[in-house]
């Protein structure tokens, strides 16, 4: 047991070498199971069938490195798709409709960022109220039935291509390679790591963590909203059923990418690695024609093994001292 | 005498209606190691966070280089050229060194993006100052004690502090670590740095300051050129104050062991602990934070693990496997975490006090008789004569005597054959503190064996009929408690 | 004698201060609203199909309370719920003899209660996570046993448990009344279920005080996966038949309820009374709203707000008093 927690520890500690061991792992069992899976084409469904919940993650995985988490983005995501959907049937024109869906969703955003300020709400709590109103708000406006008929426009954002590229997933590039670039070498976002690693260390070095917290949020929500307008153009409609159980396969990417709940870690490279471990046995569901319903008991499993893990080698790192039933029971 | 570079006068600070500071005067020169001690509570850590800009001064003044200047928060502090060293450490861990020296701080360009060849550039020559080979970019998490308090130092120095304040720096550093911390406060005295060293260690005291400043009791008792003193003068400004309180009398006779420990070791926190307990009496446990009072008493009470040792209690050896093993068998302790660990702050007195012996009040079947948990916490808050006389209050809305009186409840109510209680007196007022002394003593008196652990000399001399002094660990001397000065236990405490 | 009458007042204070005496206003109030906006409400019928309707709730409840007031998080009761159902349905399905089928699905509550517990005071993993994570797991699991299809052709003999009236009345009220009165007694007065009071104010004073705290916190999770188990099999009994998707969003309500009946998300208060009040408030409203013939999606709204407004109640109250989140 020691040495297979010694390597473990190895293995998690630099990096995320484990996990993208892992994808290669799942890459080479995949491939000679499935011929066609490492053609573009499977590739590209890989990306399309996973490409909302790694918008999200990059902006979760700024939220869980502050030591918060955010529930609502699977209700941010329809919402915003329905906003949009609606706003395309007035004569406003595409791009002020996107622009207007987006901002309310930062709006939201920053809702939850004020109930955990002000309200001294848990981050938790607080999304997941965000979250059930939403979804109850969604339901009211749309009547339970779905939106559709947009202009070509819209429909090019879901469905174009530049160089044969989607365009979703040009987006998610561009994006993510900005946010790792933020994250890990911006003054201002390397703040997030303070927050969220001590808390009290980071108001004694004068970091004003109420205001970064609206910045935080409202980009999770930003992200989630662009996830939303990008599922409205790729079904062209908007449905309350969007982005179900989103959320779960969200925070599991960005806790197998080696970000921890109790915050002050993580990284935006993990996380993508992360996403593309659950793209990757998304695809295989896919691939094998097993019940696609499978997966989120997999990916449930999944988070729990990840947490497992690194309180496990987190609770090897320590003292074997008592330790304090009211740090974890509070904790989240 | 070079210039001041701190002047600090009139300084007074309260906390509610808890004065902690009187009027305190303190001048720091240029390139001078300034030792602030005192007893616990004397108020050096309090005056040192005025002087980081933690906290505001109630009155006085403080000056900088002959500039007057008021601190609204630790950022201000730090642009005068003020760095605390926390004994709590403010890094964050996963992040690397060269992040956390300059948080906030860092080298960027115009859009605000870090230059990292600069940031390492510069962590590293701060770190080859203070005499370390490291890269900056290795995680904070991965360091030694010793080193990541060296990138505290570091942090300070890039901020061009003229003054550092060491706030207990070597109290978890090993030896080595030490010697390093010494040559590198030497170095920065040379460079012109001010340190304020703040410690409880007589010797490292005498190794390296200039001048000591000795604290009591919130108020400033002297300021002494090192090499004009020595350790019996230092020690008597410290604990200078007479015997004022009135303490119970001793016992008169004591009956066989109840409880003794036989070479209790747990890793370098106690080595080798061996003691005994007599029927009746009173032993006291004395020695400086840290010194192994409160992790014997978590030990024995089956709260921590031991590595050896033998425990034997009414002469069978036991071996409690957690606090409600020790409890069943008569062994109680009373915490000196009052607030994170002894007391319910959001409940009333009547469930604290019952709070350690609900299954006295219950039947076969578990259930609770209200009317006798009522009564029971009606009798106890009489007996310790809690103010307001009430069990009905919130326990978070007393002050702090009528807190630790609920919290003696508590565990008088759990019928104890020995207590152990771990700075019973902390933060009380004189009033309820001699009552709470004369209740040890009652308990004592009826057969109870009584061990009483406290950073007050007064308190142990006065109270105790026996006085065990830990130092690192160990228990240096076992001592009477009438007769025994507090020079005598300081000198045990700190050789 | 003044002193008597000063006491006498502060004990009216006391009671007219509970949380309970407060809600039960409310929910008086409402009620009577309600009665003079739509005849309908006043109404035997209304009133025993709101009872039914809102007995999973409560049966719920209790065990989410119970995790509140250990201090702890329970976000897998819905999904347990679910898959319970689901399992005890197959089990009937194959021919298994109804107290086994139904002490089969209860088991397996009390097994993933005691999971959750086990991961959270053994492991140390903060347990909205450990509770996020089975909720997955159960409803994933469920759907995939029943391949997203209803499970019909239940034994008559089961049917009975949910269908079935004593005295006009159906046999889940007198379930859930029993269970209410039996939950809210044991957790005043019966020592060990009365100690995770103390556990959810301060764990670690608990533990030196002589409190199984570990052992409390598994037992809280697992009577809290059998009450959600016991949910599951009044729901498939009186709607005939199992679903992978029953349960869904019942943490939330539960939640709420219990939060609105005085239990604290930071532990060491709740009441099963309370809570039971708390989930009849919303079955009121919700009731109102379908009466007044308001669009049922307002549901959705209206919980997530009473959410919000619950847990802001709660957090004034703990900020009031000087209590930080923190």
């Amino acid at each position: 047991m020691r040495s297979l927690g010694t390597v473990l520890k190895k293995l998690t500690k630099k990096g995320n070498i484990g996990l993208i061991a892992s994808v290669a792992l799942l890459t080479v069992v995949m491939s000679l199971a499935y011929p066609n899976f490492l053609t573009l084409f499977n590739i590209e469904i890989t990306a399309m069938g996973f490409i909302q919940e790694a918008l999200m993650a990059l902006g979760m995985t700024l939220v869980i490195i502050s030591g918060g988490i955010d529930l609502s983005v699977a209700a941010v995501l329809p919402f915003t798709a329905i906003i949009v959907g609606l706003l395309l049937k007035t004569s406003l024109g595409v791009w002020p409709s996107i622009a207007i869906a987006l901002g309310v969703a930062v709006l939201i955003g920053f809702i939850n960022a004020l109930m955990i300020n002000k309200l001294r709400v848990f981050p938790f709590i607080a999304t997941l109220a965000t979250a059930t109103m939403l979804r109850g708000v969604a339901l009211v406006i749309t009547e339970g039935a779905t939106i559709s008929g947009f202009p070509t426009a819209f429909y090019e954002i879901g469905h174009g291509r530049v160089y044969g590229i989607p365009v979703p997933v040009i987006i998610f590039l561009v994006l993510a390679v900005l946010f790792a670039l933020l994250l890990k070498n911006h003054s201002y976002f390397q703040q997030v790591y303070f927050v969220g690693g001590n808390a009290k260390a980071a108001q004694l070095s004068g970091i004003k963590v109420n205001r970064l917290r609206y910045v935080i949020y409202g980009i999770s929500a930003f992200m989630a909203g662009l996830a939303g307008i990008i599922t409205a153009s790729q079904y062209v409609s908007a449905s309350t059923g969007f982005g179900l159980n989103s959320d779960m396969r969200v925070i599991t990417s960005v806790i197998i990418g080696g970000a921890s709940l109790s915050g002050g870690k993580g990284s935006i490279g993990g996380t993508i690695w992360g996403v593309i471990f659950l793209a990757i046995i998304s695809n295989a569901f896919v691939q094998s024609g097993a019940p696609t319903y499978w997966q989120d008991v997999v990916y449930g499993g999944m988070l729990l093994a990840a947490v497992f893990l690194e309180e496990y080698l987190r609770a090897r790192g320590r003292k074997a001292k008592m330790k304090s039933w009211r740090e974890f029971l509070t904790s989240g | 005498m070079v210039a001041s570079v701190l002047k600090i006068k009139g300084i007074s600070k309260s906390f509610g209606v808890h004065k902690v500071l009187h009027d305190i005067d303190l001048e720091i020169a240029k390139g001078e190691v300034h030792a602030l001690i005192g007893e616990n509570g004397a108020g050096k850590s309090t005056l040192m966070k005025i002087i980081g800009g933690i906290h505001r001064p109630d009155t006085g003044s403080i000056e900088v280089d002959g500039e007057s200047v008021a601190f609204s928060n630790p950022q201000a502090a730090m642009a005068k050229g003020i760095s605390l060293v926390h004994q709590e450490l403010s890094l964050v861990p996963n992040l690397s060194i060269a992040q956390n020296v300059f948080s906030q701080r860092e080298p960027t360009n115009w859009l605000g993006f870090v230059k990292w060849d600069e940031l390492h550039k510069r962590t590293r020559e701060l770190m080859e100052r203070l005499g370390v080979d490291i890269d900056p970019a290795t995680m904070v998490a991965e360091l030694s004690v010793g080193i990541r308090q060296l990138v505290e130092i570091a942090k300070a120095l890039s901020m061009d502090a003229k003054i550092l304040v060491l706030d207990e720096p070597t109290s978890a550093l090993s030896e080595k670590e030490v010697e390093t911390l010494y040559r590198i406060v030497d170095d920065l005295k040379a460079a012109g740095v001010s340190i304020i060293f703040i410690s409880h260690k007589l010797p490292e005291v005498f190794r390296i300051s200039d001048r000591i400043s000795v604290l009591r009791d919130g108020r400033m008792i002297g300021t002494v050129k090192a090499e004009d003193t020595d350790t019996d003068e230092i020690i008597h400004m410290m604990v200078g104050r007479s015997i004022e309180e009135m303490y119970p009398p001793r016992a008169s006779s004591v009956g066989e062991t109840v409880l003794s420990v036989e070479g209790l070791s747990r890793g370098d926190e106690l080595s080798d602990l061996s003691f005994e307990l007599k029927k009746g009496e009173i032993l006291g446990f004395a020695g400086l934070v840290g010194s192994g009072r409160t992790e014997t008493a978590r030990a024995i009470f089956g709260a921590d693990p031991v590595d050896a040792g033998t425990i034997t209690l009414h002469g069978r050896t036991v071996k409690f496997k957690s606090a409600l093993d020790a409890i069943n068998h008569g062994v109680c302790y009373l915490t000196e975490d009052r607030k994170d660990l002894g007391l319910f702050l959001t409940k009333n007195v009547r469930t604290n006090i019952v709070s350690s012996s609900l299954k006295k009040f219950a039947s076969q079947l578990g259930l609770l008789q209200h009317s006798g948990i009522e009564d029971t916490a009606k009798y106890y808050v009489q007996h310790v004569k809690l103010r307001p006389a009430d069990d009905k209050p919130l326990v978070m809305n007393l002050s702090g005597g009528n807190q630790q009186k609920a919290l003696l409840a508590k565990w008088l109510c759990a019928d104890p054959q020995v207590l152990i209680v771990d700075e019973p007196t902390r933060g009380v007022d004189v009033g309820a503190k001699t009552e709470i002394h004369s209740h040890l003593r009652q308990l004592a008196n009826s057969g109870v064996g009584v061990i009483v652990i406290s950073s007050e000399l007064p308190e142990i001399l006065g109270l105790c009929d026996r006085v065990a002094v830990f130092n690192e660990g160990r228990i240096t001397a076992v001592l009477d408690g009438e007769g025994t000065t507090q020079e005598d236990v300081m000198k045990y405490a700190t050789m | 004698m003044a002193i008597s009458k000063s006491a006498t007042k502060s004990s009216v204070r006391e009671f007219v201060g509970r949380r309970e005496v407060g809600l039960f206003l409310i929910i008086v109030a409402a009620s009577a609203i309600l009665s003079l906006l739509t005849p309908q409400f006043l109404n035997l019928n209304n009133f025993i199909s709101i009872a039914t309707g809102m007995s999973y709730d409560v049966i719920v409840a209790i065990g989410l309370t119970l995790v509140l007031t250990v201090g702890g998080i329970d976000l897998s009761v819905g999904s347990i719920l679910g898959l319970t159902g689901v399992v005890t349905t197959m089990l009937l399905r194959a021919g298994v003899a109804i107290p086994l089928a139904v002490l089969a699905g209860l088991s397996l509550g009390a097994l993933l209660g005691a999971l959750n517990g086990t991961f959270i005071a053994k492991f140390k993993i903060n347990p909205f996570i450990v509770t996020l994570g089975m909720m997955a797991v159960a409803r994933g699991a469920s759907v995939v046993l029943t391949s997203g299809y209803f499970l019909s052709n239940l034994p008559a003999g089961y049917l009975a448990i949910g269908q079935g009236k004593w005295f006009g009345i159906p046999i889940p009220i007198y379930a859930t009344i029993i269970l209410v009165i039996i939950f809210d007694y044991l957790l005043r007065n019966w020592e060990p279920l009365h100690s995770i009071f103390f556990i959810g104010t301060n764990p670690d004073a608990a533990e030196l005080s002589g409190i199984k705290v570990g052992k409390m916190l598994i037992v809280s999770y697992i009577l809290s996966g059998v009450l959600a188990a016991a949910a599951g099999v009044f729901m498939t009994s009186r709607l005939a038949m199992g679903y992978a998707q029953f349960g869904l969003g019942a943490e939330q309500r539960a939640i709420a309820a219990s939060v609105i009946g005085g239990a604290s998300m930071s532990g060491g208060e709740g009441s099963i009374f309370g809570t039971f009040l708390g989930v009849l408030l919303l079955a009121i409203i919700n009731n109102g709203f379908v009466l007044l013939g308001l669009s049922v999606y307002w549901q959705g709204v209206v919980n997530g707000l009473i959410l919000v407004i619950a847990v802001g109640v709660d957090a004034i109250r703990r900020m009031r008093r000087g209590e930080d989140r923190d």
